[in-house]
């Protein structure tokens, strides 16, 4: 009997080994061409039962829990680990509905990984069923850069008395609040407009504004769960509503995507977002 | 074979309907998807990694200054503990050397006093 050496990492000790998705074993990916992380084997496939366990070796010095942490705070290094791990799993969702994992799962052994995921073997084919045909669209919307400067006629005048200066510095401030609150509204009026395209929603954190630059203010950053035939209902949603006069005036409206379903793919809890995301 | 199917059937034309964009995406969008979302199983090597909200302020900080403040001459950064772990690196190293001095010279001291004691005791 041959022992079947082909794909067996030669040197183990000194390799880890990198998972970064699931997907159907029945729709394995064609992976030539996919890189992985830099200094890393052949991205590969696990099997484990009914599923397969995209991977790679990488080597353990790099991404050991010391030295990982530090090579991630170099913003060149982390945004071309970032993009690898992103791109392995872009190519792996072209053919087949995927479960992305997030950066650096990492496994001591090939067994340890498929031991891993065929422990929750079920869990995983209920999210990639859940997944099929679905991608995930990102809607983000921004505070208008030039807001609206209301009417005020006099605000050229110097003020006649104190008393005159600080009715108009409160007139501002009651002003720059009510602009705020129509922005914000006019972003919840967006969000209840696209999210009707979608199976499921998720609000994630706004991003910060470019620093230094001053950028816009994050209003709204959605995650939606669209089936693929409504992600161009989605799209002419958005540019109808970006060029209703009412919301341009307030807000602009970005769509990212199609993602891979990164924000909807949870072992736990998978169908309580909608419904967890319909109270707020 | 067909309970397989049932459950997990291979797809035709799974294919979205736009290609995923994997190079033109936001490095934000990335990183808010690959460190904080999909499904976390726990793996062998348990790493610690930055808190989204620090990666990005740092990665936006860098990209949005690196290059007009290197024409302005600016390069703080390079120096900022906080920033950069080459510095954080360097004002380790830095504390450590002012301490081995530190003590080097503590350590010159206290044996002068020493052999000054033993002297007024011998004489």
């Amino acid at each position: 009997m041959t022992e079947p050496t082909a794909h067996r990492p030669d040197d183990q000790s000194g390799s880890t080994v990198c998972v970064f998705a699931v997907c159907p074993a029945s729709a394995a990916p064609v992976l030539s061409g996919v890189a992985g992380h830099t200094g890393g084997g052949p991205v590969r496939l696990l099997t484990a039962g009914p599923l397969a366990v995209v991977a790679q070796n990488v080597p353990a010095a790099d991404f050991a829990p010391e030295t990982l942490p530090e090579r991630l705070g170099d913003p060149a290094e982390l945004e071309r680990c970032a993009r690898d791990h992103h791109a392995v799993i872009t190519a792996v969702a072209r053919t087949a509905p995927v479960v992305p994992f997030p950066l650096a799962t990492l496994y001591l052994s090939d067994e340890r990984a498929v031991a891993a995921v065929a422990e929750r073997a079920r869990g995983f084919v209920r999210v990639l069923d859940r997944l099929r045909h679905r991608t995930e669209w990102g809607v983000k919307v921004t505070a208008a850069p030039g807001a609206p400067a209301p009417a005020a006629p006099e605000l050229a005048a110097a003020p006649a008395d104190g008393r005159a200066y600080l009715a108009r510095v409160r007139g501002r401030q009651q002003e720059r609040e009510e602009r705020q609150e129509v922005a914000w509204r006019t972003a919840e009026r967006v969000y209840a407009a696209v999210r009707r395209t979608a199976v499921a929603a998720r609000r994630l954190r706004p991003q910060d504004p470019v620093l230094g630059g001053g950028g816009p203010r994050q209003l709204l950053n959605a995650a939606l769960l669209l089936d693929h035939h409504r992600a161009a209902e989605l799209r002419e949603l958005a540019g109808t509503l970006a060029a209703d006069p009412a919301i341009a005036r307030h807000a602009r409206i970005e769509v990212t995507g199609p993602w891979v379903p990164y924000s909807f793919a949870r072992l736990d809890q998978c169908d309580e977002e909608e419904r967890a995301d319909a109270v707020l | 074979m067909t309970s397989t199917r049932r459950t997990l059937q291979p797809l035709e034309a799974y294919e979205p309907l736009e290609p995923y964009p994997p190079r033109t995406a936001n490095l934000a969008d990335i990183l808010e998807r690959i460190l904080d979302k999909g499904v976390v199983i726990a793996g062998d090597i348990k790493i610690d990694l930055l808190d989204i909200e620090l990666l990005t302020i740092r990665v936006r900080l860098f990209i949005s200054s690196v290059d007009t403040a290197r024409k302005a001459g600016i390069d703080w950064w390079e120096t900022e503990p906080a920033l950069s772990s080459r510095a954080a690196r360097d004002a380790l190293y830095d504390e450590n050397k002012r301490l081995r001095e530190r003590l080097c010279e503590l350590e010159t001291t206290s044996d002068h006093r020493r052999d000054r004691h033993k002297e007024s005791e011998t004489a």
